[in-house]
């Protein structure tokens, strides 16, 4: 805006715009102060992860200094991101991607049938059974933890990957998604392919599964996040290395007395970048489908 | 049934005509279908919630340790629940986590809250902050707690310093983590920076689905940017304030990871939460019955603002 417009606006005009000017700097400056607050500390966990020397971290964190690395190296990640060795995060990480990729590509799979036949089956009973997958979704993980590690130990599943998979991938709030999300495409689908003579896995399998891109995306981010990021299910059910996530590795090198912070800090950016590139790449569908219908449901 | 149905269902085909039988046929695979691709959803709720959670009641009410004895395992009844009620740790416990609520949900609501509106007006790279500000969100609290651990160093952390700086150097540096009046809040501080931006999303949402004539004609009756907040705004996001209300709660209530990793319930138990203590309770001092009593009671907790929830949403009529 320059001088010469704003002499040539009615005042009245003018003052209403330079109201509204003031208000967006006022935005833009509460965003801005927002943004510093939310980045700074993941910043500086970048930073302190390209730095090799730990106590020139731990001097680094009382200055500015925290946010700048003079001459960055790679050698923490080239340390962490083997595959053997003490302080191996290598193996943790592909025992999580492990986890992850078995959990989400079970749980769309069996979730999304479920969630079919309740939206579009013959089955009687519909209705009851949708009630009661609501009702389950009350039922915090943490409150069945304790009969649920005594039954795996009986069973002998212990330190192994399935127990840490099959026990999350059916879940009654993204068989809800799922349901919520067939139900609201048109009848017409169905009773065209029906006509047809399609099966029912068939109409399932070739229209609406095609159809449902965004509701595939919203549950594999929540999926995928929920199950890089487990913590006490894992602490209970391994005891060896052998298929420990690495969300634990860190935590128990984190409890140790002399913290070597280069290191923990380089697995801690590793651990991040996966969840990064799923939530990255779905993004695009996941707050409208998500959101939507869970704060009606 | 395996024996009778099919005999069924064959006696009244015969007397439809031929059509009708095919059909019959049809429907029979479509339900032997449907049910297999219900099937594998079924097994894996029930094995691996619903007999875990009916479980937790038998539990509950057993003197089960956490290693086999020889002794049989003997039903207490109602036993375990006496013995945590009369446990002050277990008070303690619960006191915790209601300060832990009563703290997150201002910080972390309002302030999803705030950025949510602020975001909903035409600033540039909105998107982009939208984005940035889910980042902490997709984190594992784990990750989390290894970054926040290093801001809360004392005395010299970059929290204290930055406090110091914008003091003056006239507020003390804080003993975050280590000092019983500070370490609970401490939680609240990551807890909130870590969860934010997933309850901004929700309100962003709510905010877009309010429809854009209501504001209009509210302008055409005169009313300024305060009225329309409060009279269009607010009551349009009814449901979204329940659920991202109802859903910090119960999440604050399950509280755990942050004060595993970062305190262990301590200093002097100022912040020992309720699932850490059935979890110390299960594991390290191996008593099942004793921990399942606790999730039992969690359980409970959980219904009864899960259930509030929903008279709230009648009352709102949504």
């Amino acid at each position: 805006m320059s001088d010469l417009v704003l002499s040539t606006t009615p005042l009245e005009v003018e003052r209403e715009r330079s109201a509204v000017g003031t208000l967006r700097l006022v935005q833009t400056a509460c965003i801005l102060v927002i943004a510093l607050v939310i980045i700074s500390p993941l910043f500086m966990l970048l930073v302190a992860s390209l730095k090799d020397d730990r106590f020139q971290i731990l001097a680094d964190m009382g200055s500015f200094r925290a946010f700048w690395v003079s001459n960055p190296t790679l050698s923490n990640f080239a340390e962490v991101g083997n595959l053997s060795g003490e302080l191996a995060y290598g193996r943790y990480l592909l025992n999580s991607l492990i986890i992850l990729a078995c959990t989400v590509g079970a749980g769309l799979i069996v979730n999304s049938m479920a969630g079919f036949v309740l939206a579009w089956g013959s089955l009687r009973g519909r209705a009851l059974m949708l009630s009661v997958v609501i009702a389950l979704y009350v039922i915090p993980q943490e409150s069945i933890i304790m009969p649920l590690v005594i039954m795996v130990s009986r069973a002998g599943m212990t330190d192994t990957f399935t127990v840490q998979i099959v026990p999350w991938v059916a879940s009654p709030l993204y068989i809800f998604l799922f349901y919520q999300f067939f139900a609201q495409l048109p009848k017409e689908l169905f009773e065209a392919a029906e006509m047809d003579g399609a099966s029912v896995f068939r109409i399932y399998r070739s229209i609406f599964l095609p159809l449902s891109l965004p509701a595939l995306a919203t549950v594999s981010i929540l999926m995928g996040i929920e199950a890089w990021n487990q913590y006490l299910w894992p602490i209970l059910v391994t005891q060896t290395d052998y298929a420990r996530p690495i969300a634990v590795a860190i935590a128990t090198f984190f409890g140790q007395d002399s913290i070597y912070w280069d290191r923990a800090m380089a697995a801690s950016v590793l651990m991040m970048i996966p969840i990064l590139a799923l939530y990255l790449a779905f993004q695009r569908w996941f707050v409208s489908s998500f959101v939507g219908s869970a704060v009606k449901g | 049934m395996t024996l009778q149905q099919p005999a069924l269902t064959a006696t009244a085909a015969l007397a439809r005509p031929a059509q009708r039988k095919d059909k019959g046929r049809r429907d029979r695979g479509r339900l032997f279908q449907e049910i297999g691709m219900l099937a594998p959803a079924v097994v894996l709720l029930a094995i691996f919630l619903i007999v875990p959670f009916l479980l937790s009641f038998w539990t509950a009410m057993t003197n089960q340790p956490l290693v086999p004895r020889p002794t049989p395992v003997r039903f207490i009844g109602l036993t375990n629940f006496l013995r945590i009620l009369k446990d002050d740790l277990f008070w303690t416990s619960l006191w915790n986590v209601s300060r832990f609520t009563f703290w997150i949900l201002p910080v972390q609501c309002g302030l999803a809250f705030a950025t949510a509106l602020l975001l909903h007006q035409k600033l540039p790279f909105r998107n982009f902050f939208r984005g940035l500000f889910f980042l902490p969100a997709i984190t594992s609290m784990v990750v989390v707690c290894v970054i926040w651990g290093t801001l809360f160093q004392y005395p010299t952390g970059p929290l204290n310093q930055v406090i110091g700086f914008l003091s003056g150097g006239s507020i003390q540096p804080i003993d975050w983590l280590g000092d019983p009046n500070w370490a609970m809040f401490s939680i609240v501080l990551l807890s909130a920076w870590q969860a934010y931006g997933f309850q901004m999303i929700v309100y962003l949402a709510g905010l877009q689905g309010i429809p854009d004539e209501l504001y209009d004609a509210a302008r055409i009756d005169g009313a300024n940017a305060f009225q329309r907040f409060w009279h269009v705004t607010m009551p349009g996001l009814r449901p979204t304030h329940v659920f991202v209300l109802v859903i910090t709660t119960i999440q604050a209530f399950k509280l755990y990871t942050q004060v595993a990793v970062l305190t262990q319930g301590g200093p002097k138990s100022s912040t020992e939460t309720v699932v850490h203590y059935m979890v110390r309770t299960g594991f390290e001092e191996q008593k099942l019955g004793l921990a399942s009593a606790v999730s039992v009671i969690l359980f409970l907790i959980v219904l009864v603002i899960a259930l509030l929830q929903r008279q709230l949403l009648r009352r709102f009529d949504v």
